[in-house]
């Protein structure tokens, strides 16, 4: 895609126009942006106690996938793991047009993370990550996850 | 439960029928004849099958390898006890009946399992493709 930047000491008001051939989930998150409505998720350091540990804002792109263990919601990313306060359909919800789909009943995985998929000698399937961790991909959410690849091929 | 059932019920029929059709197509094509009790094992094999494969529900969290073993294992006790049965109280059956039995639905078992097998890893060397191939496009 490409991209023009002028600078004008001179206008009133800065503006940011976009052509675009079709609504994919790039320009949506281009015009989320710049509406400030990109989503990002306030979540605290795993490790911490959750009312010391600082309140970040995570950018669905850093997240690698979400983990759902003992009613906590948890967010693995290159610089760690944060503890969330959403629920796992909320965030499933905000983020499916970033490259999240559900995998498993507590497992929600980003695609753009996704380094190999690969299926293991007992037929159970494992998306392997960048920083070398896997997710099973369930049996039950296979035929889901192979729609949410071929609708994001259709309109990425 | 009642919901299931019905599930059950409708696709022991489609399975039956299906059966008995190519059965009737294969007598044709053959000249040979089926009788009353072939027809009756033959609904109760369509029974134990449509059954057995009805339960991989229950096994989403355990690997495809383990459902398939756990599977052809209840399948091969439910044959067990409908030819038990047969042969207490229709007419006796060989041992030679009873691999016969055994052997004409291992293989067909075998080769399905197989096939799923390939399906599982061609398909997901597809969604890595694709996977690719979506990652292509956003960079």
């Amino acid at each position: 895609m490409k991209l023009n930047l002028y600078e004008d000491k001179n206008i009133s008001s800065e503006h940011v126009d976009i052509y675009y051939t079709n609504m994919r989930p790039v320009i949506r998150q281009l015009v989320d942006t710049v509406n400030s409505e990109r989503p990002a998720l306030p979540g605290r350091p795993a490790d911490e106690d959750l009312d010391d540990g600082e309140e970040v804002l995570l950018d669905p792109k850093e997240i690698y996938y979400l983990d759902h263990i003992d009613r906590k919601l948890f967010a693995y990313t290159k610089n760690g793991v944060f503890r969330l306060m959403n629920t796992l359909a909320s965030c499933e919800e905000v983020l499916w047009n970033y490259g999240f789909v559900r995998v498993s009943k507590s497992n929600i995985v980003n695609i753009y993370k996704i380094k190999q998929l690969k299926p293991d000698l007992n037929m159970k399937v494992y998306a392997y990550f960048d920083n070398g961790e896997k997710i099973c991909i369930n049996r039950s959410y296979k035929k889901s996850f192979s729609e949410y690849l071929q609708r994001m091929r259709r309109i990425g | 439960m009642a919901e299931r059932v019905k599930t059950y019920l409708l696709e022991l029929c489609c399975v039956f029928t299906f059966v008995s059709v190519v059965g009737a197509i294969v007598n044709i094509i053959c000249g040979t004849q089926t009788n009353n009790l072939n027809v009756l094992v033959m609904f109760a094999t369509c029974a134990i099958a449509t059954f057995v494969l009805f339960l991989h529900r229950l096994f989403d969290n355990v690997s495809p390898l383990v459902m398939i073993i756990v599977q052809y294992l209840v399948a091969c006790a439910l044959v067990g006890l409908m030819l038990w049965i047969v042969s207490t109280v229709v007419s006796p059956i060989t041992p030679r009946g009873w691999f016969e039995f055994y052997r004409s639905f291992t293989i067909p078992y075998i080769f399905l399992a197989g096939f799923y097998y390939y399906r599982v890893f061609s398909e997901t060397k597809k969604q890595d493709k694709l996977i690719r191939e979506i990652q292509e496009k956003k960079k």
